[in-house]
Order: structure tokens, then C-alpha cells, then sequence
């Protein structure tokens, strides 16, 4: 009898739980295409060989694919606790999305977040998607899609600077932190500012593994403007055999660092943007420390159909002889409010060691120039 | 030699191309001193006033942005707006369908919006549904 009124009271405190949970949601992309590559590597390794063009099911022709679940709960006065997982998946084998650990993936390699939101802005805790690459993205035509866009040139310093694409852990900015604690504040005439801090973690270093940055943004009368700082701490420490050989242990030394500028004008059904970015290593300059420059221009013809294109240039500082330009043009149609179907083509042209993909997950071969081609269909659900 | 000239000419051309859409913006402001009362007098006698008709396109082009501009989840940024005597066009594209009637909603709320054009899209951002 006793056990009975126990059930009954975790049940009735279960149902004012529930009762007070406001949303929950469900939701996701599939994003599947075929690809052509005149040129493709198995690696990012600055002499990998050319294996020759590549036909393929490719995912992520627009965005990756991903599914998420995420919610928040009104808690008065103006403020509401949110949280979000969210993970990019491969369409085309079903696999999850790499981790910050080489050789190892992420069910939620996107987001893995709870935070509160209110009068003062947002305010979210976990691994996420960090204000850096959304400042990128608003002030670049492509968006900072997966197929030629400032994220395959941020990418493609990146594999220049030694990222071997296996972790999320880039040598230069980033696209997601883990451990991130991330402030984006309201916004004031059209201005608002992001600031990003995460803590490493590492036993007796105060400095070790940690990641800030800062972004300013400025959003109205058809002009996007970003600036973004960002600093990281003992960013890849793994080297390229791991786990075979152990990961560098952290120092906090700073050897991450990126600057980005950029704009973006919208005037009738015309975008135009332009940026300039320098990334290095700050603590072996000598090394990585490369520049990115993109222009691009795009037209919406009308509410379903636009046709974006973008320049992207990158540059070796120490090394004149590598350097990449990129030339991409995308034509999206939207068949309804939750299916588009794209068409892409891309040229890279790569020197010395430069490797720039045209889209993100298929490697083209260093210093040699590549073409690629993607018809796709992404929706969402 | 050849592939930087090919560089240099990409490059030129999209600069050319950004400063030709960035025209009509800079011209507007040119055409300002010209709407002086004596200028605009002689010019509204060539045609039906298009310069104080400029003028007031162009006040009330500011007046739709700083309208949509006040909200915040709305990037003002991403919308472009053109007014031609009280009709709004608005075009861009803003991240929730659900925004679109919101624009087109606080662009009508402005006083001397005649009619409002909707050519907004729907853009996704990186991570959002």
C-alpha cells in the first residue's frame, strides 16, 4: 500500500515535470548528392597522391546532414532554460560525425548545450557550433556552405597549417569547441557581440587547452559586418599517428590564432560580400601563418530560386609558392518549404602544397587544379 | 604568370561587379545636394519630381529598416528593401518562414507604406533546421 502511494506520488511528480517542460522538438536535415571530382587524395597531407577523379553519393552539398532534439521551459520573468543536442550524420553511410579526438566520432558533435536565455542575451554551455563561423557565414554569399565557401578556404588554411580532417580540433579558429561556455548578447541598434571561453580543464594548467574568442557583428539596412578574434591553446596536441603515439601533453602554450573581417550588402535581389582573414600559429609563425581573402556575388530571382557565387584566395605567408583560388557557383531551387534540390560547380586551382577542397569531406590532390561538380537534393524534417 | 593573371582578372571582375550593385546605394546620397529647393524645382519641372520623390524613397526606405531593425531575432542585415513612392519591396532572406510574415507585417506599420512586395526567401543557417 505504502509502495503504491510512492508510485502514485513519482508519477504525479513526473506529470508537473512534464507539465512544466514547455517544448520539446524533433528535427533534422538529410542533404544527398552525387559528386564528380576531376581529382581526389586519401589524406591532407601537403604530397599526397593523385588517385585519379572520383564519381561518388556524397553527403552535405549544402550543410551536412543532422538530427537533433532540443527544448526550452519558460521559467518567467522573461527567462528560459534551453538545451540542444544536435549531430551531424553521413547520409550516405549512416555514420556519426567526427569528435574532437581523432579516429573517434560524436552523436552530438554539434551541440550539446544548456543555457539560459533572457533580457541580457544568451548565455549556453556544452560543445557547440561557436559565433566565429556564423560571423563567417553572414558575410559571405555561399553561406559558408559545404560546397566552395569561406569554409572550405577557412578549412583549406587549416589543412595547410596540419589538420589531417580526422578531428574537429582545427589549428586554426574553429568550427565547434568543446567545453565552450558562449555569450552572445542582444542586439543594440543592429550590433551585437558574441564572447566565447573555454576552460581546458588540464590538471595544474590554468592556461592549458583553453579557447576564447570574441565576435562583433553589425546586422541592418542590408549590411552584415563580422569581426572575429579567436585564440586557442594547445589546439591539436594529437599527432598524426595517434593514438599510436600519444597526444602532446598541454603546456598552455597559444598556438591558435585567427582574424577574420568581413561584409556582406543586400540591395534588391543582389548579395555581395568580401573578406579577409589571417590565421597562425602564433607560437611557430614560421610554420602556419596564412591569409584568406573572398569576394563573392549572388542574385535571388525569387523567393524559391537564387544563384550564389564566390572567390576564395588563400596564402602561404612563408611560402609564396602555395597558394589556392577557388571559384564557385551554386544554383538553389526550393520544390517546397522543406525540400530544395541544388546544382553546383567549383574549380580550385591549388599550388605547391595548397590543398583547398572544393567540398568539404572529399580531399582533392595538392597543387594541382581540380573540378567538381554536385547535383543534391536537401530536406528537411 | 598566366594562372595570376587569371587571378587578378577573377578578382577585378567581382570588385567590378560588387561596385556596380554598390552604384544605385552611393548614387542616392549623390543626388542629395541636388535637392536643394532651387534644384529640385528645375528638375520636378523636367519630370514629375523625382527628386523629392528620391528624397522620400529614400526616407522611407530607413524607416522600414529601423522598423524590422528593432526586432530582435530579425537580421535587418539580410534584408534588402527598396521603396518606390510608398510601394516596399522587400527582398533577402530572413531564417524562419514564420519571420517573413513579421517583416512584411512591421514594413505595412509604417506610415507611408502604400503596398508591400514580399520576395523574401527562407535561408537556413550553418547547424539550423
Amino acid at each position: 500500500m505504502k509502495l503504491k502511494l510512492c508510485c502514485a506520488a513519482a508519477l504525479a511528480i513526473f506529470a508537473t515535470a512534464a507539465h512544466a517542460q514547455s517544448s520539446v522538438t524533433l528535427y533534422g536535415v538529410i542533404d544527398t548528392g552525387m559528386l564528380y571530382q576531376s581529382t581526389s587524395a586519401a589524406t591532407f597531407q601537403p604530397h599526397a597522391p593523385n588517385l585519379g577523379h572520383v564519381y561518388q553519393l556524397k553527403d552535405g552539398g549544402i550543410y551536412a546532414s543532422f538530427w537533433g532534439l532540443r527544448g526550452s521551459e519558460d521559467i518567467g520573468g522573461g527567462y528560459k532554460i534551453n538545451f540542444k543536442l544536435q549531430g551531424v550524420f553521413n547520409s550516405t553511410n549512416g555514420k556519426f560525425g567526427l569528435a574532437d579526438t581523432p579516429g573517434t566520432t560524436a552523436i552530438f558533435n554539434q551541440f550539446a548545450t544548456v543555457g539560459v536565455s533572457g533580457p541580457f542575451g544568451t548565455f549556453d554551455a556544452g560543445r557547440q557550433i561557436i559565433p566565429m563561423i556564423y560571423a563567417m557565414a553572414e558575410t559571405d554569399v555561399r553561406g559558408a556552405q559545404y560546397f566552395g565557401s569561406i569554409l572550405t578556404a577557412w578549412l583549406g588554411i587549416n589543412q595547410a597549417a596540419g589538420w589531417p580532417g580526422t578531428s574537429t580540433n582545427a589549428p586554426i579558429g574553429a568550427l565547434y569547441d568543446s567545453n565552450a561556455l558562449v555569450y552572445n548578447s542582444p542586439k543594440f541598434y543592429g550590433a551585437s557581440l558574441a564572447l566565447e571561453y573555454a576552460p581546458g580543464g588540464v590538471a595544474g594548467q590554468f592556461q592549458g587547452g583553453t579557447r576564447e574568442s570574441a565576435v562583433l557583428k553589425y546586422s541592418n539596412y542590408g549590411l552584415n559586418l563580422s569581426a572575429v578574434y579567436y585564440n586557442g591553446h594547445d589546439t591539436n596536441p594529437f599527432p598524426l599517428t595517434y593514438p599510436a603515439a600519444p597526444a602532446v601533453p598541454a603546456t598552455g602554450l597559444a598556438n591558435n590564432r585567427f582574424y577574420y573581417f568581413g561584409a556582406m550588402y543586400t540591395i534588391s535581389g543582389f548579395s555581395i560580400s568580401a573578406s579577409y582573414g589571417i590565421g597562425k600559429n602564433p607560437a611557430k609563425s614560421n610554420t602556419a601563418d596564412f591569409e584568406m581573402i573572398s569576394g563573392g556575388l549572388g542574385y535571388q530571382f525569387n523567393p524559391s530560386f537564387k544563384v550564389t557565387s564566390g572567390y576564395y584566395y588563400l596564402k602561404d605567408r612563408n611560402n609564396s609558392a602555395n597558394h589556392s583560388s577557388e571559384f564557385a557557383v551554386g544554383a538553389e531551387y526550393n520544390l517546397s518549404k522543406r525540400t530544395k534540390a541544388y546544382a553546383q560547380v567549383g574549380y580550385v586551382d591549388n599550388k605547391g602544397t595548397m590543398n583547398q577542397t572544393i567540398i568539404y569531406g572529399a580531399p582533392v590532390a595538392p597543387g594541382e587544379s581540380t573540378t567538381a561538380a554536385m547535383v543534391g537534393i536537401r530536406h528537411a524534417f | 604568370m598566366k594562372d595570376n593573371h587569371i587571378v587578378e582578372l577573377a578578382v577585378a571582375l567581382l570588385f567590378v561587379a560588387a561596385s556596380m550593385n554598390a552604384w544605385p546605394q552611393s548614387g542616392q546620397p549623390a543626388s542629395g545636394p541636388a535637392s536643394v529647393p532651387g534644384a529640385s524645382a528645375m528638375t520636378a519641372s523636367g519630370a514629375a519630381a523625382p527628386a523629392t520623390g528620391r528624397k522620400a524613397d529614400r526616407a522611407l526606405r530607413r524607416k522600414v529598416y529601423a522598423a524590422i531593425g528593432k526586432q530582435k531575432e530579425i537580421s535587418a542585415g539580410d534584408i534588402g528593401v527598396t521603396a518606390k513612392d510608398g510601394a516596399i519591396t522587400l527582398y533577402g532572406s530572413v531564417t524562419d518562414a514564420s519571420q517573413i510574415d513579421k517583416v512584411v507585417e512591421l514594413a505595412k506599420g509604417v506610415p507611408g507604406v502604400t503596398s508591400v512586395t514580399n520576395k523574401l526567401a527562407v535561408k537556413k543557417p550553418l547547424g539550423g533546421m
